[in-house]
């Protein structure tokens, strides 16, 4: 395996109403991995396509190995060895490892498929990464990361010289992003130039050499990782200073009754014995690798989980939530970890987002009132700082942070008095992480209990009181704000500490 | 990042996204300028998404009166056109009235991702079990005109209510794909008629007749009816799903499922209502076309369901559901009547029927969605320059 030296001079690439690449220059070295960094909307995926040949630049060009490049598809960029790994994994879920690997060559003998041919081009392809995935399994039943694996020697196993990568941790647990960045480091090693789209600093700085920013579209400039710090990067990327803000200890009455309690939750191969108390008031943070069951207790708080068991007081009062609806009933609020898949309903606009749970405090005689409609969801529209045009702007329109807001704005909506956040700024850009967790806190200060799932354990430690972890559905340990360290909390998730 | 494609852009009766464009538009204007305002409200017009319906039922309408060609009128010795005389637009009307008013329950089925294939079968089973009670109570010399009428009102819309129900309960608690089920209840519902008919076909009571077939003040035959039924069921139907908390569930259960499920909203209720919508106005077109026909058989209504459904999509309905309005869907039986109707007027080869009535669908569904990638490209430029007119301005 060898890398390309890639250089790209002066793209400009615009869509309209939106000037995504503004005479952006950068090059990539082979055996190096070159972080692009930007928030969300600053280029950094519109240039990884770009030289995926998914875009076609308006102007500029992309040199590789001293030859200007034209790529009319991602065929194109294929064929001149330029593979990417894509945020949204493109398989054919209902087929095998192996029989995905050959989709665009497909081996035949006698004019049939020769599956033994394809089932071994599968396993010399995984074997260049070391990744074990049975190539009989079908894609669709294989995690997240596996896919991800599969993608990379699927680029590598057809020539790729260059790899990009957009964001492939946004959706993996500690563990697997581990185990993808030593696999880049290897390829890196192996001469292959990584081209590395992300906003997590601390991946960049684990692997990175060098880093380049963009922000609205233009190029801030290109870094050394060695010369250069965390925060001087950010503020490459935003153009000020930001670190997280710490919530810090609980400071609330101790003594105050618990909003809400749960003794002896259990469910059947996902989480048991779970025991916790939030005070009004309190974010309690919820950590774990993934699989340890964190999301399934929240969904099994809401109701999602028919078959719970195990004791759950709202204000001291037992309640008994089998559905969502229950949920709703004993307020309970749950921002679910895919805000497009189970958050908002992105044909509609954000008002009717935000009613769609009040539609019944809403109407009279079930007709909608559409002048108490627009002003009730106006408010929690202004109050979650939604930035959008206006009310009826459709949801879809939206970045990933809005969207998150409008999904907080629909619970606040409900007099929500329990927020079960999970994940709460998957794909938000920094900016707009400090902004969610203020409100997290801004809700929290208003006497609502808390508790927020997160993989990213900066987040966790910054915005929780104190942090629960679970390790295998079970908790292992209670860690309070000011003495919790990523280390701490990583040795509970994994065991090295009881 | 990317710019938001023309294929996710959603849409929702009331809140088309152009409608933020065009009010964009009005509050950039100067409130004085009058021109503006007009072409701001032209604008609005224009952009409404059945505005390419309307678009082509209008040229159908010119293209049949200009070239349906002319007959003498024998009573009073006029030159008449063959398709633009109330005889001719009430038939239309008519045979329009019943698809259309199957076609608004049609619309909240499908827009909840949904197909209901059995609507053909429910409206043939209401009308011949309401045939049948209408002949029992004959037959029991029970011939007041109101309790017959009633009673045939009460037993189609009855029936059709109960077939919708027995639907949506097999989808949602078999949780079967609506299709499976729909595809079933088509063959088992019609066979319920062919068993109770005995496959003959029951003539209804002369003032059941009467009723569906009322002059109301107009003369020469015109049976106006059907028609205002179907603007009752259809102003009816808008109102439901754009004004209700119930029709407001079923545009977010069709545009995301998952998404109103945690968001505590009753989904399986929602989704059975839906089929009951189906149901229900598969009978009252039940009632309303053995009334005018003056007869039920078992044979009655085949293959409606696929009129009603195209009759749906070629009014905007999106088979992937979360989209389509009521106003559409009549406006496309409408079409599809018309196109219908136009092979008699303009004296075309009748076996070539079905052909054209196949191109026609495809046609007008293509036709509409270039019309809506059009004015999205408009809405396009229109935010870009209001953000560039923001940027220099500010």
């Amino acid at each position: 395996m060898d890398g390309a030296h890639v250089v790209v001079t002066g793209v400009t690439k615009r869509f309209p109403g939106v000037l995504a690449l503004n005479e952006v220059s950068a090059d990539f070295l082979p055996g190096e991995c070159h972080a692009l960094m930007g928030e969300n909307g600053a280029g950094k995926s519109t240039l990884g396509k770009l030289l995926a040949g998914l875009y076609q630049p308006d102007v500029g060009k992309i040199c590789l190995n001293g030859q200007i490049c034209h790529f009319n598809g991602p065929l194109d960029a294929q064929k001149a060895g330029i593979g990417i790994v894509h945020q949204e994994l493109l398989f054919c879920e209902n087929m095998s490892v192996s029989e995905n690997l050959s989709l665009g060559n497909i081996p035949t003998k006698f004019g049939q498929v020769s599956f033994s041919t394809m089932k071994k081009r599968a396993l010399d392809w995984l074997e260049l990464i070391g990744a074990k995935v049975n190539p009989d399994t079908l894609v669709g039943n294989l995690p997240i990361a596996q896919r991800q694996l599969v993608q990379i020697a699927g680029a590598l196993g057809s020539g790729a010289k260059v790899l990009i990568f957009d964001e492939p941790t946004s959706s993996l647990g500690l563990e697997e992003t581990h185990r993808l960045l030593e696999i880049i480091s290897k390829l890196k090693s192996d001469g292959v130039t990584c081209i590395y789209v992300s906003h997590r600093l601390d991946e960049v700085f684990e692997i990175c050499n060098r880093a380049t920013v963009l922000r609205d579209g233009k190029l801030v400039g290109t870094v050394e990782i060695k010369a250069t710090t965390k925060e001087q990067l950010v503020s490459m990327m935003i153009g000020r200073e930001v670190t997280f803000e710490m919530s810090g200890n609980f400071t609330g009455s101790q003594s105050a009754p618990p909003l809400l309690e749960v003794n002896g939750f259990s469910s059947l191969g996902k989480f048991s014995n779970i025991n916790l108390a939030i005070r009004p008031g309190e974010i309690v943070g919820l950590g774990g690798l993934i699989g340890s069951g964190r999301t399934e207790v929240l969904e099994a708080l809401f109701g999602l989980d028919p078959a719970v068991k195990g004791t759950v007081k709202v204000h001291g009062k037992p309640v008994h939530v089998h559905t969502p609806v229950d949920g709703l009933k004993c307020r309970m609020a749950l921002s679910s970890e895919d805000r497009k898949r189970n958050g908002l309903v992105l044909s509609m606009n954000c008002m009717e987002n935000i009613s769609m749970p009040i539609l019944d405090r809403l109407s009279r005689f079930t007709i909608i009132q559409e002048r108490k409609e627009r002003s009730v969801s106006q408010k929690y529209f202004e109050r979650m700082r939604v930035k959008a045009p206006r009310l009826t702007t459709p949801s879809a329109a939206l970045s990933g942070g809005n969207q998150q807001k409008l999904v907080l704005a629909k619970w606040l909506g409900t007099d929500g008095e329990v927020f079960l956040i999970d994940e709460p700024t998957r794909g938000v850009d920094v900016g707009a992480k400090a902004e969610i967790h203020n409100l997290i806190r801004e809700l929290a200060a208003e006497g609502k209990a808390v508790l927020v799932v997160s993989s990213e354990l900066p987040e966790l430690i910054a915005v929780s009181h104190r942090i629960l972890i679970l390790r295998l559905g079970k908790i292992a340990g209670e860690v309070p704000a000011n003495l919790a360290t990523e280390e701490l909390l990583m040795k509970y998730m994994t065991g090295l500490a009881a | 990042m990317t710019p938001s494609p023309s294929s996710n852009e959603p849409k929702t009766p009331d809140s088309s996204p152009l409608q933020g464009a065009v009010d964009a538009s009005v509050s950039a204007t100067s409130p004085q300028s009058g021109q503006k305002r007009l072409n701001a409200i032209l604008l609005k017009i224009f952009s409404q998404a059945e505005f390419n319906l309307v678009l082509i039922i209008l040229v159908i309408f010119v293209v049949l009166t200009k070239f349906g060609g002319t007959h003498t009128d024998f009573s009073s010795g006029r030159t008449i056109s063959n398709f633009f005389n109330a005889g001719s637009l009430f038939l239309v009307a008519t045979n329009t009235a019943f698809f259309a008013i199957m076609a608004v329950g049609m619309n909240a089925v499908i827009v909840t991702a949904g197909i209901d294939l059995s609507v053909g079968s429910i409206n043939c089973l209401a009308g011949v079990s309401t045939a049948l009670v209408l002949q029992a109570m004959t037959n029991a010399h029970m011939t007041s005109p109101v309790q017959i009428v009633a009673i045939g009102i009460i037993c189609s819309l009855g029936v059709g209510t109960l077939c919708g129900l027995a639907n949506g309960l097999a989808v949602v608690l078999l949780d079967v794909h609506p299709f499976v089920i729909t595809l079933g209840m088509l063959w088992i519902l019609r066979g319920i008629a062919f068993i109770l008919t005995k496959a003959q076909s029951i003539n209804m009571p002369q003032s059941m007749i009467n009723f569906v077939q009322a002059p109301l003040g107009f003369h020469g035959g015109l049976m106006p009816v059907p028609m205002l039924v179907t603007i009752v069921v259809a102003i009816g139907g808008w109102f439901y799903m754009s004004k209700t908390a119930m029709g407001r569930r079923i545009f977010a259960v069709g545009g995301n499922l998952e998404a109103s499920r945690y968001s505590g909203i009753p989904v399986k209720r929602v989704i059975v209502g839906v089929y009951v919508l189906a149901g229900l106005t598969a009978g009252i077109a039940a009632f309303l076309s053995t009334g005018y026909y003056g007869a039920a058989s078992s044979q009655d209504a085949t293959g409606y369901e696929l009129y009603v459904i195209a009759a749906a999509v070629v009014g905007g309905t999106s088979l992937l559901g979360g989209r389509g309005t009521v106003i559409g869907a009549v406006l496309g039986a409408l079409v599809i009547e018309l196109i219908r109707e136009s092979i008699t007027i303009l004296h075309l080869d009748s076996n070539y029927q079905q052909i054209i009535v196949g191109v026609a669908i495809i046609t007008a569904v293509v036709l509409d969605r270039a019309g809506d990638k059009m004015r999205h490209r408009r809405m396009v430029m229109a935010q870009a320059r209001i953000k560039e007119s923001a940027a220099s301005s500010a």
